[in-house]
């Protein structure tokens, strides 16, 4: 069975339903060429998501701000701030961040709160979550998905997941997958028939940042996953 | 009632990105930014509640840009042969084009029918559902531009492993 480069394309982007992703992954199983090609379609996203996510951080311009107070009727009424598209979380410190996380994974009524450990102060992914880092490829389908896989600047590996109680950043260290970026999950609005859709720009962004080089292609993932992310 | 112009507000961010993927350079994006506002501020009747207005305000964007470029294009046909090249006749065109990074330029050889689809997608993280009614145009077709588009540019950015 031949899979176009439409409907590859679209399995990169969590846009197929279950039954033409299962089949795509099939013919992945058989040949390695494709799962290639969906890493690159999810590396390129990475990569012009992360170049233009700054533009969205900028400060407006006086004169389109402006543009939209005069216009109002309402005189002398001040206009609300902005609502930040990107939360503090990236700036949060340790301890707070600890406890929203866990509030975040708790809160949000998943029935078992063992996919976050603490060791000696640093949050780390357990249970499903770190299954799931442990042994899922990019090409994988699941609760979890792991769209990305990179090395930061000390050389460690860094993967970006996506789920319906969390998203975020882990990087393996000798403890296990460090988290270091944590936000409300993605998926957890989708319906039954669509895929975990597009990864959070901002944690694309953040993931740019991180990233030493380029994102890891299919072989490598592989290979690390092989050598147990060391 | 502020609540309009506030809504427009906290989505200017997201509209300045998308207008910097479509635009050849920042200033060229803002206007264009200025250019759908003032339209949504006039247009605001047919904005309905309950709607998403983000998805309006793509669209109204991206209108305003065919706009404008095909305005420019006329202008720029009077003056110059059309096949001298791309870019001539926009104010500041050449240095706006060193300035350009290697994503920027590699997006700006796509056909606009491409980058469009590019950016509403990859760039805005928009659903290819959402990006198609933005776009007025089947699921087909945008598929087939998105595939174009992104091939083209792994192409060129040697995303190829």
């Amino acid at each position: 069975m031949s899979i176009d480069p439409e409907m590859l394309m679209a399995y990169a982007d969590g846009e197929l339903s279950p039954l033409e992703a299962r089949r795509v992954e099939r013919a992945i199983a058989a040949d390695p060429a494709l799962g290639e090609e969906v890493a690159r379609h999810r590396a390129l996203r990475a990569r012009l998501s992360g170049h233009f996510a700054p533009v969205a951080e900028e400060p407006v311009p006086d004169r389109l701000a402006a543009l939209l107070r005069s216009n109002s009727n309402v005189v002398a009424l001040p206009v609300r701030k902005p609502a930040r598209r990107i939360p503090g979380w990236t700036r949060w410190g340790g301890a707070i961040a600890a406890s929203l996380v866990l509030g975040l994974f708790i809160g949000q009524g998943l029935q078992d709160p063992g996919v976050v450990r603490t060791h000696g102060g640093q949050l780390y992914a357990a249970g499903t979550l770190a299954g799931a880092l442990d042994q899922q490829l990019a090409s994988n389908a699941g609760a979890v998905q792991v769209p990305i896989s990179f090395r930061d600047a000390r050389g460690s590996y860094c993967r970006v997941f996506t789920s319906a109680t969390a998203d975020g950043i882990a990087c393996r260290d000798s403890q296990g997958w460090a988290l270091r970026q944590t936000r409300a999950g993605s998926s957890a609005a989708k319906t039954d028939y669509a895929q975990a859709g597009s990864t959070d720009p901002a944690l694309m962004a953040a993931a740019q940042e991180m990233m030493a080089g380029d994102p890891l292609d299919a072989g490598a993932e592989a290979k690390a996953k092989a050598s147990g992310w060391k | 009632m502020a609540a309009f112009e506030d809504d427009l507000l906290a989505l200017l961010p997201r509209l300045r990105r998308f207008a910097r993927a479509l635009a050849r350079n920042a200033a060229d994006a803002d206007d264009l930014c200025q250019v759908a506002l003032e339209k949504a501020l006039v247009g605001r009747a047919s904005w309905q509640p309950g709607t998403r207005m983000d998805s309006w305000m793509y669209r109204i964007m991206r209108n305003s840009w065919i706009d404008t470029t095909r305005s420019r294009a006329r202008a720029a046909q009077t003056f110059v042969d059309p096949d001298a090249g791309l870019g001539i006749g926009a104010d500041g065109g050449a240095e706006a084009r060193v300035a350009l990074g290697e994503i920027d330029a590699a997006l700006h050889t796509l056909p606009d029918e491409q980058r469009e689809a590019v950016a509403l997608v990859l760039i805005e993280g928009l659903a290819y559902k959402e990006a198609a009614e933005i776009l007025d145009i089947p699921m087909g077709t945008l598929t087939s531009r998105l595939v174009r588009g992104r091939q083209a540019l792994m192409a060129q950015l040697g995303e190829a492993a």
